[in-house]
Parts: structure tokens; sequence; C-alpha cells
């Protein structure tokens, strides 16, 4: 069976690191790492992955202008993205997932059960 | 004094410098004693000095001297009448103006006391916005420091949560190994209910008010702490006044303010006891100036109440009572600024009966925050 691939982009390692490590442990999934996000796009374009895991709040250029560039690519343009934010509240995710306008949104610190039900529900459906 | 005169007028014979001092004490008589009294001492007197004259002159009589006195007599009359109808027109006058002043007096204190009321309100309505702007200042302060400690508080917490997590998927042997994960995982989650509980804090969601029952809504937040009343054997009273104004209200806020307060009172009450809601309308009076009504909304436990050295900052965020862990002390703060967005007031207090009372306050038409 092939494994999906899923690039998760965090300027911060640790996080990165322990979403890696708990998505490649279920043996579903194969995972880049990039905590540049200058160089997000160019990571993505080599790595061509399935879905892509994206922080908003980062210093070098922020979530929403990587997304921007990254639907600008014509080959990156259809890969789901997911941003991962910490300055969201419960109440504006419900819990733990929400949209904000069209954009899909998961709360740090997120839940390994809950980020792997939104995967799988992108990748299948 | 006209005895004296008139005696010395018979023993002298002079009468018409003595007419004159005649004429001198009648008029200063009148001028002293007024009008009534003054018209009769006048009278007396001309009669004394009319008899006086008679009785000496009755067997001698000439016409010319009864002409002479009638006229003199006249002329007395004359002066006298003037000076007493001068003496009333001036009183009169005087009178006049006094009440001409008095009506002036009256009308500027009442249009003082009026601009004076109107100052008051100003100065309270000054005072609020100034409250306002400090607060909304304070406000934004706290809504960007709650950005920034989230962001550095909730990446480590995700670090820390995606490790427990990895480990938690693993096969664990030993049980302690196993509980010690579980208690990890609870302090992230711990964490991250504080954060998120700061961020709602300093960011509540723009009102979105509608026309709404404050009875449904108190309804409504009862029903979502059923459980916590009937597990502590709460009893509730509900002395709601039926047929209240709509307020302009935010009904899933409200329901948090509410809910926060009800919360607090079962906290309170953990052995039993009684929770009494009560809402009324009444009218409000800021001392002189009659407001709008207001509608009052009324929470009272039987709990052990509130210390009094705690009550001043009560409302503050993170002040709590309640061992680590189990309060945020931001319970009581929400409840505060989500009143203050309504324009509303709260206050809470102690019951003499004992026991801890929140007091909401509405007004009918609602100043909202800016
Ligand atoms: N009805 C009450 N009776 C007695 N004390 C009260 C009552 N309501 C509040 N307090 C006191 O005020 C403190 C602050 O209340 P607040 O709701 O802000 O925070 P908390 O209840 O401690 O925490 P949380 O709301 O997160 O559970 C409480 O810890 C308690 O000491
Ligand atoms: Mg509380």
């Amino acid at each position: 069976m092939t494994k999906h691939r899923i690039l998760i982009i965090d300027d911060d390692a640790s996080i990165t690191r322990g979403v890696r490590r708990n998505l490649v442990a279920t043996g579903a999934y194969e995972v880049r790492q990039e905590n540049h996000a200058l160089v997000a796009v160019q990571s993505a374009r080599e790595f061509m992955p399935d879905l892509i895991l994206l922080d908003v709040m980062m210093p070098e250029m922020d979530g929403g202008a990587v997304a921007a560039r990254l639907r600008e690519d014509p080959l990156l343009k259809d890969i789901p993205i997911i941003f991962l934010t910490a300055i969201v509240s419960n109440e504006e995710t419900h819990g733990s997932e929400a949209y904000i306008g069209d954009e899909e949104y998961l709360a740090k610190p997120v839940d390994l059960n809950i980020l792997i039900r939104v995967i799988e529900g992108h990748l299948e459906g | 004094m006209v005895l004296v005169v008139a005696v010395s007028d018979y023993l002298t014979g002079i009468e018409i410098s003595v007419t004159l001092l005649y004429l001198v004490p009648i008029c200063w008589c009148a001028w002293f004693a007024g009008r009534g009294v003054g018209v009769f001492i006048a009278t007396v007197s001309a009669g004394a000095w009319l008899g006086a004259e008679w009785l000496e002159r009755w067997s001698t009589i000439q016409p010319w001297v009864v002409f002479w006195n009638t006229l003199m007599m006249g002329g007395i009359f004359v002066v006298v009448a003037t000076l007493l109808a001068t003496l009333k027109a001036t009183q009169a006058n005087l009178e006049a103006t006094v009440a001409r002043r008095t009506t002036k007096l009256v009308a500027e204190v009442t249009v003082r006391r009026r601009t004076e009321g109107k100052l008051r309100l100003a100065n309270t309505e000054l005072q609020r916005t100034q409250m306002q702007l400090i607060e909304a200042a304070k406000m934004e302060a706290v809504g960007r420091m709650a950005a920034g400690v989230a962001h550095e508080v909730k990446n480590p917490l995700m670090t820390l949560g995606m490790g427990v997590d990895y480990f938690l998927q693993r096969p664990i042997s030993d049980a302690d190994d196993a509980s010690l994960l579980h208690d990890m995982k609870h302090a992230v989650l711990r964490g991250t209910k504080i954060i998120n509980l700061m961020l709602d804090f300093s960011k509540p969601r723009p009102l979105q008010p509608s026309p709404e029952d404050l009875n449904a809504i108190v309804e409504n937040a009862l029903g979502l702490v059923r459980h916590q009343l009937l597990k502590h054997r709460i009893e509730v009273v509900r002395q709601l006044q039926a047929g209240l104004p709509m307020l302009s209200l935010d009904h899933t806020h409200m329901e948090h303010v509410l809910v926060n307060l009800f919360t607090n009172a079962v906290h309170a009450m953990s052995d039993g006891g009684t929770l009494t809601v009560r809402s009324s309308l009444q009218a409000a009076t800021d001392t002189s100036i009659v407001l709008e009504p207001q509608v009052i909304l009324e929470v009272e436990d039987t709990g052990p109440g509130i210390p009094q050295e705690q009550l001043p900052n009560i409302f503050e965020p993170f002040h709590t009572t309640k061992p680590p862990g189990q309060g945020t002390g931001l319970g009581l703060a929400i409840v505060h600024r989500i009143i203050q967005i309504h324009g509303g007031s709260v206050t809470l207090g102690n019951r003499p009966e004992g026991g801890a009372r929140a007091t909401l306050t509405f007004n009918l038409q609602p100043k909202p925050h800016p």
C-alpha cells in the first residue's frame, strides 16, 4: 500500500519532529518537515505531498503568505492545506477544528487522534 | 405732645406758627405709625385742637375763624393722605420688587440646579467613557499579550502533547508509566484550557445582540448546570418577574455569564443549599435625575459568602481561592467583561442572611461598549 505524503511546515522544529514521528509511527504516512517558510514552496515542489500542515505564525513569512504562494504554483495549487495555529481559542474552534473563512484550521496543541482523523478525512474524501 | 402744642397755642394765641408745629408732629406720627393708626392720630389731634379752639371761643365765635380752622384741617388731611398714599405706594413697590427678585432667583436656582444635574450626568458619562477607554486600552494590551503568550506557550505544549501522544500509542507494560503519561497528557490539556480561556477573555467576539427574554436565558443556563445542581443537592428558587421587557442581549454570552455565576454558587454550596434567581423591573434613580427603568437580575446562594477583603479584587482575572488546577479565576472576569460590553453592570456582595449575591443590572436602552 502506498503511503500518503504529508509535508509539515512550522518554524518550531520540535513540533515538526513530534508530528513526523507520530505520523510515521502509524505506518500510513511518509512525512517531510520544513522549518523555513521561505523555502516551503521549493520543499513542496520536491516532495509533492498529498497534504500540507502549515503553521500560521512563523517569523520569516506567515502561513497565509506561504499558502498564497503554494496556490499560485500550478503543480501545488490543488494540494489541501490545513493550518495550525496557536492564536485561536476554544470558542473560535468549537473544540479543536474549524474553518475560518474557507480555510481549515487546527488549534495548537493538536491532539494526535484529531490530527489523524482530519488528515484521513481529506485523503479519503 | 399734641395736647401740649394745643395748650401753648391757646396760651400764646399765635395760630399760624402753631399750625406749622401741629403739622410736623402729626406727619411725624403718621409716618411712624403707618396707615390706620396714622389717620387715627391725625384725626384725634386735629379734633383736640379744634375742640380747644371751640371751648375757648364758644362765646365770641366768628365765622371766619371756623372757615380758617376748617381750611387748616383740610390742609392737614391732604398732607397726611398724600403722605400715606406715598407710603403705601412705596411699600407696594417694594413688595413687587421683592416678589420679582424672588421669582427671578427661584428661576435662576432652578436653571442652576438643572444645569448642575446635566453637568453631573455629563461628568458621570465622561468618567464612564474614560473608564471604557482605559478598559479598552487595557484590553487591547491584554489581548496582544494573550496572543503572544498563547503562541509562546501553545507551541511547547504541542511539542509535549505530541511526545506524550507518541508514547501513549505504544504498548506500555508498567501501569505507573501509563498513569505518568496520562498525567502529562492531562497537564497539557489543562494548560491549553487556561490559555484558551485567556484568549476568549481578551478578545471576546463582537456582540450579536438581539431582543431576548432574560427569563428564558436564565432557564437555559439553569438547564446547562442541572447536573451539578442535582449532584450537590441544591434547590433552585425562581423568582422571575413575568412580562419583563425584551433586552438587547447576546444570548450565548449571557448564558456563559449565568453558567459562570451558577457554577460559582454550586462550588460555594458543595454540601447543598438554595440557589435563588430573581429578575425584576425597577425604576432607576441617580440621586435627583430619574433615569430609564432597569432590569435587575439577582443570583443568590446560601454558601459561606465572600470574605470582605476579597471583594475589591473579585473581578480581577486569575483571582481564585480554589486550589491550583481547579479554578482559573477567570470566571468572574469574563462575567464582568461580558456584562460591560452589554452596557450593563455587575456587582458581587454578601447577603445579610449569609451567602453571596450577584446583581446584574441592564439598561433598557443599552449603551454599547466602544
Ligand atoms: N458565590 C460565591 N460564594 C463564595 N465565593 C465566591 C462566589 N463566587 C466567587 N467566589 C470567589 O471568587 C473567586 C473567583 O471566582 P471566579 O469565578 O472568577 O474564579 P474561580 O471560580 O475560582 O475559577 P473558575 O471560574 O475557573 O472555576 C472564587 O475562587 C471564590 O473564592
Ligand atoms: Mg468560577
